[in-house]
């Protein structure tokens, strides 16, 4: 360009198209999830089609072709969508997003001063033969009586007849610009912005009047407006008095009667009331002190009957306040339950951001009904979930080639299921269809070998480990397997498991409870100390003396000394507790643990037991007391931390354990 | 002095416009992001010509000037219409509506200058 | 002049600042906490909250003494952590004047060295400000 210079331009161009781009997306997105929920979105389509319309221009002043071309391929794709009533094709809408990426790949080449890569012509193709929705409408459209009739288009009379159909209310304001206005700063400009903050505008029509004192300008704008804030917000908002706040008096055709009324969204049905977490959370304190207090009194009324008193009235007292406090409680974990599907909703849209399109192709299914948790274990659980998303994305789906040359459908998937599993937990399970986990590779990489599904895991999850030798793009060095089974584990007191198959894909299976507020637990004393351990992870109890109990081979007089019992016709190793933990002298075991790792059973021994709890558990928080094998701290009553113990966690840890070594 | 008022919601071109016709002399430029806003400025006071995009939010740039020429006083202000659809159909729609003059971007910072100043000087005084 | 809370660990007059100190607790015991680092006395039950504790005598080398009524918790918050320092006695509050603190000497003698990260004297006392979140280690390997 000879007389102007397009250099000082560029920074402004950079801005508005990474903003148009932004944008965009955006929008894309929200048309994807209306699809999901079969909606149309007449507004969000004309939104996009402006955006692309001004790209296309932009890119146009700056001589960008590559970037024209691209926008102007899906801007007619969406010119078709706008008159179809505002719903664009699934297809066409993974276009857009592809094409948005190639596009804002292209801005970046011009910030850098790099050269602007021709658009992909596999794009430009497809998006030509793109099929658009076909369908019509699914409600007629009524006839809208006014002045609006003959300027609205097809999406915007759908947009109020759903509006109209759900009781919301739909007004044509008035307002009148002059230079009295103007100099008060009111504008259409800000009128629109201020009416757009108390609801949707569906159109902005500029009238001719009769010059007055009135109007001035000879000019007033009409705005239609669907909206539920009160006559005068909205006559304040167009400079105008509430009388000249017009409500749309609509025919009520008799189709209208019969679209479907969703009963649960029906304000005539269900009635809710919000509630901020934190006040559940403090009723669930309450709830906590009510069970150590209730404990409290059992022990003393069992001191008691020690003595020999009659407590049988106290002890049918203490029974009812167990089964209350129980109901109590549900009834507390009941309002605090989100669904699952909501939880992880963020997840359809990370995919999306995660994948490089033309490179790789994925697709996230969820399948998980209707099953709820505790909001604290879903906040917990979805970067746990996250990570793993990332991992399949990044390591385990292969690209569109590869996929092709073996075999296997184009898309990858990514398949996550949920179910109830024992007791009160919720089994979720992360599935891929990739590459699978190469043994050999971890073999190599850990100096290991796996022999089973659940050694890999061990491997997986050591801190700091890692399949590849940089942060991949997505990855990143922010969270590791170790840190996933931190939370599965540790955090939440569940599970975390691995099957996978070389080629065919991997499955990460996360067993969590379903409330992490109060759980079971059996205390026992080891050493003089009293610990806990969750009822659920605890597969049986027995008494050590009535079993052969054989001493095993111990390598060197350093490691922990394992002995053999025979049990049920199975040989289980017998780990001393105490000394594992080193509490020093301990006065003899005489029960023994059984906890499930890896399919096998594993008993720890300890001196005695000494009862059967509901309680509160906290998590450790601080790094000094995070130690392996202690999933967080309770208490029992006398107003001290007991730990909770995470015997399989610490089963992990028998072949490395070493005498005498202190941290 | 000639007052002009130029009409796009991409700040970027607005500026690359007025920076475009700034060798007209004496001018001055006054902006407007959309069709309404333009007609919000019209209304209010009075200008010797319009460049005009066609893609704006609301409404559309026919809607504008069909708008615009059924006012008696804007009946014979030139409308430039800049507007990235530089086929035949568009440029013979946007005419029919009462344009007065018709550029395709991307174009060269001289030919909407010479347009601009042939608009101008056939205009009415 | 910031306030801060003075305390003596061994033969040590030690102090920190008031701001940095939610709360002074007695001391009676710490539930041990296996596999945590040997200056970790223990966890203990703070308002609710789960604290770690830091014997300080470990951590400044000083040899282990008895327990006694004067021993406190100074609980203090770094950052998002909560943590207890357990000390021998804590009796004043006291006013100290910045301006007036001077570097670590190079030779504290015993290991408290580290953690010092000021010298400040008042009244005829010296004072060794103590550098918190070293104490309380940012940084931790576990057995």
């Amino acid at each position: 360009m000879s007389e102007i210079d397009i250099q000082e331009f560029v920074g402004g161009f950079i801005a508005e198209a990474d903003q148009l781009v932004a944008a965009a997306t955006a929008g894309l997105l929200e048309l994807e999830m209306a699809n999901d929920r079969g909606e149309a979105r007449p507004k969000t389509v004309r939104d996009l089609f402006r955006a692309l319309h001004t790209i296309k221009g932009l890119s146009g002043m700056m001589g960008i072709q590559p970037i024209v071309d691209i926008a102007h391929a899906f801007e007619t794709v969406v010119r078709a969508a706008d008159q179809r009533g505002g719903r664009i094709a699934p297809r066409a809408v993974e276009l857009g997003l592809i094409a948005m990426r190639a596009v804002a790949e292209r801005v970046r080449a011009v910030a850098d001063r790099q050269p602007i890569a021709a658009p992909p012509e596999a794009l430009l193709d497809e998006l030509a033969r793109v099929e658009t929705l076909g369908e019509t409408t699914s409600a007629p459209t009524p006839a809208i009586i006014s002045s609006w009739d003959r300027k609205l288009s097809a999406g915007e009379r759908q947009q109020i007849a759903t509006a109209l159909g759900e009781r919301r209310s739909v007004y044509t304001l008035t307002f009148t610009p002059s230079d009295a206005n103007s100099a008060r700063g009111i504008t259409i400009a800000t009128v629109r912005a201020d009416v757009g903050k108390l609801g949707e505008i569906v159109k902005v029509a500029p009238r001719a009047v009769p010059q007055t004192d009135d109007a001035p300008a000879g000019l007033v704008f009409e705005l239609l407006v669907i909206s539920d804030a009160t006559t005068s917000a909205l006559a304040e908002a167009v400079a105008s008095t509430p009388d000249r706040v017009v409500p749309l008096a609509a025919l009520e055709p008799p189709e209208l009667a019969t679209l479907p009324v969703d009963d649960e969204i029906s304000p005539i049905g269900r009635s809710y009331v919000r509630v901020e977490l934190d006040r559940l959370d403090d009723l669930q304190e309450q709830l906590s002190g009510l069970v150590v207090s209730r404990f409290r009194f059992e022990r003393e009324v069992a001191n008691l009957a020690a003595t020999g008193a009659d407590v049988r009235a106290l002890r049918e007292i203490t029974d009812a306040q167990e089964r209350q406090l129980r109901a109590l409680r549900r009834g507390i974990l009941r309002a605090r339950m989100v669904r699952v599907a909501e939880v992880l909703e963020p997840l359809s849209l990370l995919v999306r951001s995660l994948v490089k399109p033309g490179i790789k192709e994925v697709r996230l299914a969820l399948d998980v009904g209707d099953t709820e948790l505790d909001k604290a274990v879903g906040d917990r659980l979805l970067p746990a979930i996250v990570h793993l998303v990332r991992n399949a994305i990044d390591h385990a789906i292969e690209p569109i080639v590869e996929r092709e040359r073996i075999g296997k459908p184009r898309a990858g998937q990514i398949v996550i299921k949920c179910r109830q599993g024992a007791g009160n937990r919720l089994v979720l399970s992360v599935a891929d269809d990739g590459r699978g986990i190469d043994r050999e590779q971890i073999a190599r990489r850990s100096g290991r070998q796996t022999v089973d599904d659940s050694d890999l895991l061990d491997v997986l999850t050591t801190p700091g480990f890692s399949t590849r030798d940089h942060a991949t793009e997505t990855s990143g060095r922010g969270l590791g397997m170790d840190i996933v089974r931190r939370i599965a584990v540790r955090d939440l007191g569940g599970e975390l498991k691995i099957s996978t198959t070389p080629g065919a894909g991997t499955t990460f299976e996360l067993e969590v409870p379903l409330t992490i507020a109060i759980i079971d637990v059996f205390s026992f004393e080891c050493s003089k100390q009293a610990f806990v351990v969750p009822v659920a992870a605890i597969e049986e109890i027995f008494e050590l003396s009535e079993h052969r109990r054989i001493e095993g081979p111990v390598a060197d007089p350093g490691r922990l000394p394992i002995s053999i019992c025979e049990r049920r016709g199975r040989t289980v190793p017998i780990i001393p507790l105490g000394m594992m933990l080193r509490l020093g002298e301990t006065a003899g075991a005489h029960k023994a643990l059984v906890v499930r790792r890896g399919g096998e059973p594993l008993a720890f021994a300890v001196d005695r037991m000494l009862g059967r709890h509901e309680v509160v558990v906290r998590p450790i928080e601080d790094i000094l007391a995070r130690v392996p094998g202690v999933a967080g701290a309770t208490d029992l009553g006398d107003g001290r931390p007991t730990l909770l113990l995470d015997l399989v966690e610490l089963g992990a840890s028998i072949t490395t354990w070493r005498a005498g070594y202190s941290s | 002095m000639t007052r002009l008022l130029i009409v796009d919601d991409s700040k970027v071109i607005r500026d690359m416009v007025a920076a475009c016709l700034r060798p007209l002399g004496d001018v001055t430029f006054d902006f407007a992001g959309s069709g309404l806003e333009a007609i919000e400025r019209l209304a209010l006071a009075p200008y010797d010509l319009v460049v005009l995009d066609l893609n704006m939010p609301d409404v559309g740039g026919v809607e504008v000037i069909e708008f615009i020429r059924s006012q008696d006083k804007l009946r014979s202000l030139p409308i430039l219409v800049v507007t990235t659809r530089g086929d035949d159909a568009s440029r013979t729609r946007v005419l029919e509506a009462g344009a007065s003059g018709f550029m395709a971007k991307p174009f060269a910072p001289e030919q909407i200058l010479v347009e601009v100043r042939g608009l101008l000087g056939s205009a009415p005084q | 002049m910031t306030l801060h809370v003075a305390f003596r660990v061994g033969s040590g007059e030690y102090a920190v600042d008031a701001r940095d100190v939610l709360h002074l607790e007695t001391f009676t015991q710490a539930t041990h906490v296996p596999g945590a680092p040997e200056f970790v006395a223990g966890l203990v039950q703070v308002r609710g909250k789960l604290v770690p504790v830091v014997d300080l005598r470990t951590r400044f080398g000083v040899t282990a003494g008895q327990r006694t009524l004067d021993n406190r918790v100074i609980v203090v918050k770094v950052g998002a952590r909560v943590a207890g320092l357990l000390v021998d006695s804590a009796r004043d509050i006291v006013q100290l004047d910045e301006s007036t603190f001077e570097p670590p000497p190079e030779l504290v003698g015993d290991q408290s060295a580290g953690f010092i990260k000021a010298v400040a004297s008042s009244a005829q006392r010296l004072l060794l400000i103590v550098d918190v979140p070293r104490v309380i280690g940012e940084e931790v390997r576990h057995a």
